[in-house]
C-alpha cells in the first residue's frame, strides 16, 4: 500500500491568511545539488553574484580542509534560492541577498557579565563561541571532563571522529550549508565515546551586529559536530544570541550548522534556541544520522531574528530507533519564521513524534513549516506522529503550513493533525468558568501555547529567558487590548 | 438559591434543540440529584447555567441568588458563587495547576473585595485542601489535568471547588471513572464543604455517589425534561426497574 497524508487544515480564521499545500512530496531543486559540484576547481569564483561578493578566503584550521574545499568546490554554481524554488516559496531571503555580507572580523569584545547572563546552571561545560569562533577564555568546564570525552575545537578532537564533518551536511545540507562550509573558521567537536555518560553542555552562540541602518552585517558561520558512540548518553544545549542589549535591531547574519551522529543505542537529548536579535538573519542546519536502537530528542525554540530558516534533517539508519522532535516558533513584527524538517524511516520498528507550534502575533509576521516524514517499505511496525497546531492571533497574520506524513510500509501505526485557529474555545472557557477573565485567560493560554515545547528543554534559566522573549514580542500585540466577545 | 423556569436550549452550532423546558429549584443547604439516561441532556443544563458558548437559551429562565443568571458572563457567574464539576476536564498543557488555581482564586477574591493571594500565602491556603482531598502536592506543579488519569482529574475539580469556596456547586458526574478510594474521598470532600448555606446538583447515573451525599430531591431527566422529581425511594425503584418503569409521560 502506498499512502500519503498531506495536511489538511481548516482555513477557519476570518481575516487571516492560510495556506496549505497537500501531498507534495519533497522535491529537492537540482540547482541545490553539491555533489555533481564537488569535482570542479575550488578556484572558480561563484558564478551567484551575492556569493561572489560574499565569499572570502578565510583561514582553514586543521580538519577542515576536506570540508571546506568540497563547499568551495560547490559554491561555484551553487545558485542562491528565490522563491521560484519549491523548497523557498514562502520564505523570501531578498533581504539577505540585498545586504553586502562580510565574514564577521574575530576577536569581538566580550565581557564575562555578558557571558554569566546566559548562564546555564545545569551545564557540565559552556562553550561560547563568537562570530563563528570558540573562545576557550570565556569558556569553563572544558578541563573538568570526564574521561572519553572531547568538547574544544576540531585540532584536539580524536581524529576518527573529526572524519565524519562534513558526511551528514555534503549530501543533505543546502546552500546555506554549504556556505557554511566555505566560510567556518572552526568546528565545535563533542565527542562522547562508547558507553559514556556526557552532562549538559552548553554552547552559547553570540554575534557581532552592524547598525539596523547601513546596508552591510557582518556574517559568521559557527559549525558543530556531535559524535556519541554506542551506549553513551549526552545532552547538547545551542543558544543563539546577538552581542548587543536585548531586542537590538542590529543586522547580522548566522550561518549554523550542526551534524549529529548517534551510534547504535546512544541517548541524545538536543535543544535548539534561537534568541538572535530582531534584525538578524538566521540559517541553521541540522542533520542528525541514527544508528539503531538509538533515542534522539530534540526541542526547539525559534524566537528571534528578523528571518530565520531551520533546516532540520533526520535519518533513522537501524531498526528500533526512536526520534522525538519538538518544535516552537513565534513569529511577531516583520518575524518570519520557516521550518523545513524531514525525518526518513528506512528500518523497522522506528518510533517518530513531532510536535509543531507557531504563533503569529503580527500582521507583518510569517510563519512556514514544511515538515516532512517518511515512512519507507522497509520500515514496517513503525509508530509515528506528527502534529501542528498554529495560533494566529490578529487578522492577517500568516502560516504557510505542510506537515506531510508520506507512508510507504503498510504495517504502520500513524497520527497525523493540523489545526490553525484562534484559542481553543473549550479551554478559554474552561478558565472563564472558573472566574478568570477573558483577557487574563488568553494570556496565560497564549503564554502557555508555547510552553508546552518549551518546557522541554528542562532547564529552568533557559526556558525562563525564552519566556521573557515571547512576552517582549507579545506585548507588541495589541489583542489583549480588544474587547471580548464570547 | 437557583431556580430555574421553563428552560429551553439549542446547539448554537447546529440549532438542535436538547433543553426542552426544564423547571428545578435548589434552595440553601439542600442537595440535588439529577439522574437519566445518556444524551438526555443533563451536561447540556448544567453547561448552560454556566454559560458554556455551545449552547444558546431559547426561552425560559434562570436565577441564582437573586441575580438573571442569563445576563452574566460566566467569569461573572463564578464570582457570584456558582460552579461547575466538569464531566470532561479539558487538559491544558503549558498551564501549571498552582497557577491556575492561584489565577482563579485571586479572580474571585478580586471580585469580593477581598486582597489577593501572594504565591507563599496561597500555598498555605492550598495545602489543607489538598489533605481534604488526598492529593498530592506535586500535582500543583503539573500542568492542569495533563496526562492525569480520570479519578485525578474529577480530584482537581473539586480542589477548584474547595478553592473557590463556591456557595452553589453542580458536579456532572463527578463519580464516573473513580475507584473506591477516590469516591469516598471526593464525596467526604464535597460533604466538608457544604453547609445549610450553599447548594449542590449532583448529575449521576449511580446510586452508589447517592450513599456517601444523600439528596434531598431527586429528579429524573428525559429528553430535556425533568420528568419526575422524588426522594432516595426513586433511586431504588430505578435500581429494581430502569428508567422505564419512572416515566409519567410516553417516550416518543
Ligand atoms: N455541543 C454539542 N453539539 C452537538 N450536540 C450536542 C452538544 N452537546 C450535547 N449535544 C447533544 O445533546 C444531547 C444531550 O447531551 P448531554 O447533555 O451531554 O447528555 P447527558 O449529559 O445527559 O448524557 C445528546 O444527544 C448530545 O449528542
Ligand atoms: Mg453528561
Amino acid at each position: 500500500m502506498q499512502a500519503s497524508i498531506g495536511g489538511r487544515c481548516a482555513p477557519s480564521v476570518a481575516g487571516k491568511r492560510i495556506s496549505t499545500r497537500v501531498q507534495n512530496p519533497y522535491v529537492r531543486p537540482a540547482s541545490k545539488s553539491c555533489r555533481s559540484a564537488a569535482v570542479a576547481s575550488a578556484q572558480t569564483a561563484p558564478e551567484d553574484k551575492w556569493l561572489a561578493r560574499t565569499v572570502k578566503e578565510v583561514p582553514t584550521p586543521a580538519g577542515l580542509a576536506t570540508l571546506r574545499a568540497e563547499s568551495t568546490a560547490a559554491l561555484a554554481t551553487l545558485r542562491m534560492p528565490s522563491t521560484r524554488n519549491e523548497d523557498y516559496r514562502f520564505t523570501d531571503i531578498t533581504p539577505v541577498l540585498r545586504t553586502n555580507v562580510q565574514p564577521a572580523p574575530a576577536g569581538a569584545a566580550v565581557s564575562k557579565e555578558l557571558v554569566a547572563k546566559h548562564a546555564l546552571a545545569g551545564a557540565v561545560a559552556t562553550v561560547v563561541v563568537v562570530d563563528g569562533v570558540l573562545r576557550l577564555e570565556l569558556s569553563s568546564g572544558l578541563d573538568a571532563l570526564p574521561g572519553g570525552v572531547y568538547v574544544g575545537p576540531a585540532s584536539g578532537a580524536p581524529p576518527a571522529v573529526v572524519e565524519k564533518m562534513g558526511s551528514l551536511s555534503r549530501s543533505r545540507g543546502g546552500p546555506f550549508a554549504v556556505l557554511n562550509g566555505a566560510l567556518a573558521p572552526d568546528c565545535l567537536v563533542v565527542s562522547v565515546g562508547a558507553g559514556r555518560e556526557l552532562g549538559p553542555v552548553h554552547v552559547l552562540h553570540l554575534a557581532s551586529a552592524a547598525p539596523p541602518a547601513g546596508d552591510s552585517a557582518p556574517a559568521s558561520a559557527p559549525r558543530s559536530l556531535v559524535h556519541l558512540g554506542p551506549l553513551s548518553v549526552g545532552e547538547l544545549v545551542e543558544e543563539f544570541v546577538g552581542l548587543g542589549p536585548a531586542a537590538d535591531a542590529g543586522r547580522y547574519l548566522t550561518l549554523g550548522v550542526t551534524e549529529v551522529l548517534l551510534e547504535q543505542q546512544a541517548q541524545m537529548k538536543h535543544s535548539y534556541v534561537q534568541r538572535e536579535a530582531t534584525g538578524a538573519f538566521h540559517f541553521k542546519g541540522t542533520l542528525v544520522r541514527q544508528a539503531e536502537r538509538s533515542q534522539y530528542s530534540f526541542v526547539e525554540a525559534a524566537v528571534g531574528g528578523a528571518i530565520a530558516r531551520h533546516d532540520l534533517t533526520i535519518q533513522q539508519a537501524g531498526p528500533e530507533t526512536v526520534t522525538e522532535m519538538g518544535h516552537f516558533l513565534l513569529c511577531g513584527p516583520s518575524q518570519l519564521h520557516d521550518l523545513h524538517s524531514r525525518l526518513t524511516l528506512d528500518h523497522p520498528h522506528g518510533t517518530a513524534n513531532q510536535l509543531h507550534k507557531c504563533i503569529v502575533s503580527h500582521a507583518t509576521g510569517r510563519g512556514v513549516f514544511d515538515g516532512n516524514v517518511k515512512v519507507n517499505q522497509a520500515a514496517q511496525k513503525t509508530d509515528a506522529g506528527q502534529l501542528s497546531r498554529n495560533l494566529l492571533l490578529v487578522p492577517l497574520a500568516t502560516v504557510n503550513v505542510k506537515p506531510n506524513l508520506q507512508i510507504i510500509a503498510d504495517d504502520v501505526k500513524c497520527t497525523h493533525g493540523c489545526a490553525v485557529s484562534d484559542l481553543r474555545d473549550e479551554e478559554l472557557f474552561y478558565f472563564r468558568a472558573r472566574g478568570i477573565s477573558a483577557e487574563a485567560a488568553r494570556q496565560a493560554l497564549v503564554s502557555s501555547f508555547g510552553a508546552e515545547v518549551v518546557q522541554r528543554i528542562g532547564h529552568p534559566e533557559l526556558v525562563k529567558r525564552v519566556r521573557e522573549d515571547v512576552g517582549r514580542t507579545l506585548a507588541s500585540v495589541e489583542l489583549f487590548a480588544t474587547a471580548t466577545q464570547a | 438559591m437557583l431556580e430555574v423556569k421553563d428552560l429551553t436550549a439549542k446547539v448554537a452550532a447546529t440549532g438542535k434543540e436538547i433543553l426542552k423546558g426544564v423547571n428545578l429549584t435548589v434552595r440553601n443547604g439542600e442537595v440535588h440529584a439529577i439522574m437519566g439516561k445518556n444524551g438526555s441532556g443533563k451536561s447540556t443544563l448544567s453547561k448552560v447555567l454556566v454559560g458554556h458558548p455551545d449552547y444558546e437559551v431559547t426561552g425560559g429562565t434562570a436565577v441564582f441568588k437573586g441575580k438573571n443568571l442569563f445576563e452574566l458572563e460566566p467569569e461573572e457567574r463564578s464570582h457570584a458563587g456558582l460552579f461547575l464539576s466538569f464531566q470532561s476536564p479539558i487538559e491544558v498543557p503549558g498551564v501549571s495547576n498552582v497557577d491556575f488555581l492561584r489565577m482563579a482564586c485571586n479572580a474571585r477574591r478580586k471580585s469580593l473585595g477581598q486582597a489577593e493571594l501572594d504565591p507563599l500565602e496561597f500555598y498555605a491556603y492550598i495545602v489543607p485542601k489538598l489533605e481534604m482531598l488526598n492529593m498530592d502536592p506535586t500535582f500543583l506543579n503539573r500542568n492542569v489535568n495533563e496526562g492525569f488519569s480520570g479519578g485525578e482529574k474529577k480530584r482537581n475539580e473539586i480542589l477548584q471547588l474547595a478553592v473557590l469556596e463556591a456557595d452553589m456547586a453542580i458536579l456532572d458526574e463527578i463519580d464516573s471513572g473513580l475507584d473506591i478510594d477516590a469516591l469516598r474521598d471526593v464525596a467526604k470532600a464535597v460533604n466538608q464543604l457544604k453547609s445549610e448555606e450553599t447548594g449542590v446538583l449532583m448529575v449521576t447515573h449511580y446510586k452508589r455517589l447517592l450513599d456517601y451525599i444523600k439528596p434531598d430531591f431527586v429528579h429524573i431527566m428525559q429528553s430535556g425534561e425533568i420528568v419526575k422529581t422524588g426522594d432516595m425511594g426513586l433511586v431504588d425503584q430505578l435500581e429494581a426497574g430502569g428508567y422505564a418503569t419512572l416515566s409519567d409521560r410516553e417516550d416518543s
